[in-house]
């Protein structure tokens, strides 16, 4: 078999791509169907077949004061949490690099675009409602009423927003988005 | 040179688009009827690009006669390093004076680099597209102009001079228990609350009376429900009963989650997890620690809900599966402020709202 040098090796066993058949560390692959293997309880027949010669229980499993006794979950659940999975730093050569950080200051500065674009939009939507009260205070005619019913903060922190109101957003709404039909159910 | 190609395929190219073909482009793509439609003609298109290509401008003669990347290399001061180079990140913090300095987190050499992010949550999404200015006109408090807030009194009291020991003595705290309050801005455009970080913490009390099993079933939940790596904590207190330690014992495991993963976890709490949990009628009014942050608890059946337990639910010892508390931590500096904006996200609450 050809042998892969040590970089390459450990590469294939971070990204657990079967290059060798003899992997340093046991892969994860091997590691679950060997657990499921020694789970796995014989059906009726293999039971029969393998009763007089031959068992696939292994010895410290069988012997009955020794051998462990966890279950084999926390075992696979042990290995994976202590598993260090974190592959080395990544090193890029210079033009890479360069690459790389033209990219991330590109993108840096488009999120600081969309930032602040979205703080504009809200600043001018701020900035409209206050002229809008301004004028329902000033310039309606009727004393001010309006613009006092509209001021009314009753309900708004106790009742919130009903729970129809949160539904997150979608990539495909329906193409019937309101059911017209529907009313609120009674509370118990 | 390579910047050349693309420019010589596309002027190849782009007579041959202009000309209508006879033949349709079944392979390729779907053509209508309403592509012959004199808006959407592909040659419209192609007439609106630019046609002049700044890489045909002619080249100055002494350009190409100066340009000596060689000499120009030798007659740097100091050297660059050469290409295949690879800067190595200090293992270990040395402080600020050591010559070798660990590069910032967004550099791909550094050891805390982590790449992404990768994909846009609904959550974030939906926040910033519809709640952020809906709660913005909700809280809306109109001053007219040139209006100025009566001022307030201070905060922390003064002492009454009855006594003379009350010279230079530090101010008294406010009424009614020692704590001071966080301020409450009103809140305009700049202040609009938003999710900062969720902190998922789960204190499994068996991993100090049975044995470690408990708290790395635990870990390893708390890990698949948040993508993130959990903490470990050793007890501060001790509880007589089960037979716990400060100090000894770990016993909690904590993930702090922040931007893309609090975003995907807060999506799936909403859409999957509370809508199937059993007569839950939501989180408590009273909860919150008028700070703007709101704590609730999961039981572990309700754990057990999440979509990435439960695809592989045979995987965990189901006694085992954890509960938790479930920390919201606002932007928003009272309670009622954070109610408002995760009952806009989509956390119901019940019962006496208590802020």
């Amino acid at each position: 078999m050809k042998s892969l040098s040590p970089a390459l090796a450990s590469l294939a066993n971070v990204f657990r791509v079967p290059m060798s058949m003899a992997p340093a560390r046991p892969s994860v692959s091997r590691v679950c169907h060997e657990i499921l293997r020694q789970q796995q309880k014989p059906g009726p027949v293999t039971a029969a077949l393998q009763a007089s010669s031959f068992s696939t229980t292994s010895a410290m499993a069988k012997r009955k004061s020794g051998g462990s006794t966890t279950d084999k979950r926390i075992t696979m659940i042990r290995y994976f949490l202590h598993h260090p999975l974190t592959p080395r730093p990544l090193r890029f050569s210079r033009n890479r690099y360069l690459r790389h950080w033209t990219i991330h200051r590109a993108w840096q500065l488009f999120q600081a675009q969309q930032r602040r674009k979205q703080e504009l939009e809200l600043m001018r939507q701020y900035q409209s409602m206050q002229e809008a009260c301004e004028e329902l205070r000033t310039g309606a005619g009727d004393g001010g009423k309006l613009f006092r019913v509209s001021m009314n903060k009753k309900g708004i922190f106790t009742e919130m927003f009903p729970i129809e109101y949160a539904r997150m957003q979608t990539d495909s709404p329906p193409a019937e988005g309101w059911n017209y039909d529907w009313k609120k159910p009674e509370r118990r | 040179m390579a910047a050349r190609e693309p420019s010589r395929f596309l002027s190849r190219a782009l007579p041959r688009a202009s000309v209508p073909s006879i033949r349709p482009q079944g392979f390729l793509s779907r053509r209508n009827v309403s592509d012959e439609a004199p808006s959407r003609r592909l040659s419209d298109h192609l007439s609106e690009l630019e046609s002049g290509s700044s890489l045909s401008t002619p080249v100055p003669e002494g350009a190409a006669q100066s340009f000596d990347p060689v000499a120009r290399a030798k007659a740097r001061k100091t050297q660059l390093p050469r290409g295949r180079y690879q800067f190595r990140s200090p293992k270990y913090d040395r402080g600020p004076l050591h010559p070798h300095q660990p590069p910032p987190a967004s550099d791909p050499s550094s050891r805390l680099f982590v790449p992404g992010p990768f994909s846009a949550p609904r959550a974030e999404q939906t926040y910033d597209s519809t709640v952020a200015s809906d709660i913005m006109s909700l809280c809306y408090v109109h001053t007219p102009p040139g209006f100025k807030p009566p001022p307030k009194a201070p905060r922390l009291r003064e002492w009454d001079d009855s006594s003379p020991y009350h010279k230079n003595r530090v101010l008294r705290g406010p009424r009614g228990g020692d704590v001071l309050r966080l301020l409450r801005k009103p809140i305009k455009f700049n202040n609009i609350p938003e999710i900062e970080r969720i902190t998922i913490h789960s204190y499994v009390n068996k991993a100090a009376t049975e044995n470690s099993s408990w708290l790395h079933v635990a870990g390893i939940a708390v890990q698949a429900i948040s993508n993130v790596r959990v903490e470990t904590f050793k007890s501060k207190t001790s509880v007589a009963n089960w037979g716990i330690v400060p100090g000894r014992d770990s016993v909690a495991v904590k993930a702090e989650l922040y931007g893309e993963n609090m975003y995907h976890f807060l999506g799936k709490l909403v859409d999957v997890v509370l809508p199937r949990i059993k007569d839950w009628e939501g989180v408590k009014g009273t909860s919150g620690d008028s700070s703007g942050n709101i704590t609730f608890g999961m039981e572990p059946e309700n754990v057990a809900l999440f979509p990435e337990i439960e695809v592989n639910y045979d995987m965990y010892p189901p006694k085992m599966i954890p509960g938790c508390h479930i920390t919201l931590h606002t932007s928003a500096r009272t309670d009622k402020d954070a109610r408002l904006l995760l009952s806009a996200m989509g956390i119901p609450f019940y019962g006496k709202i208590v802020n």
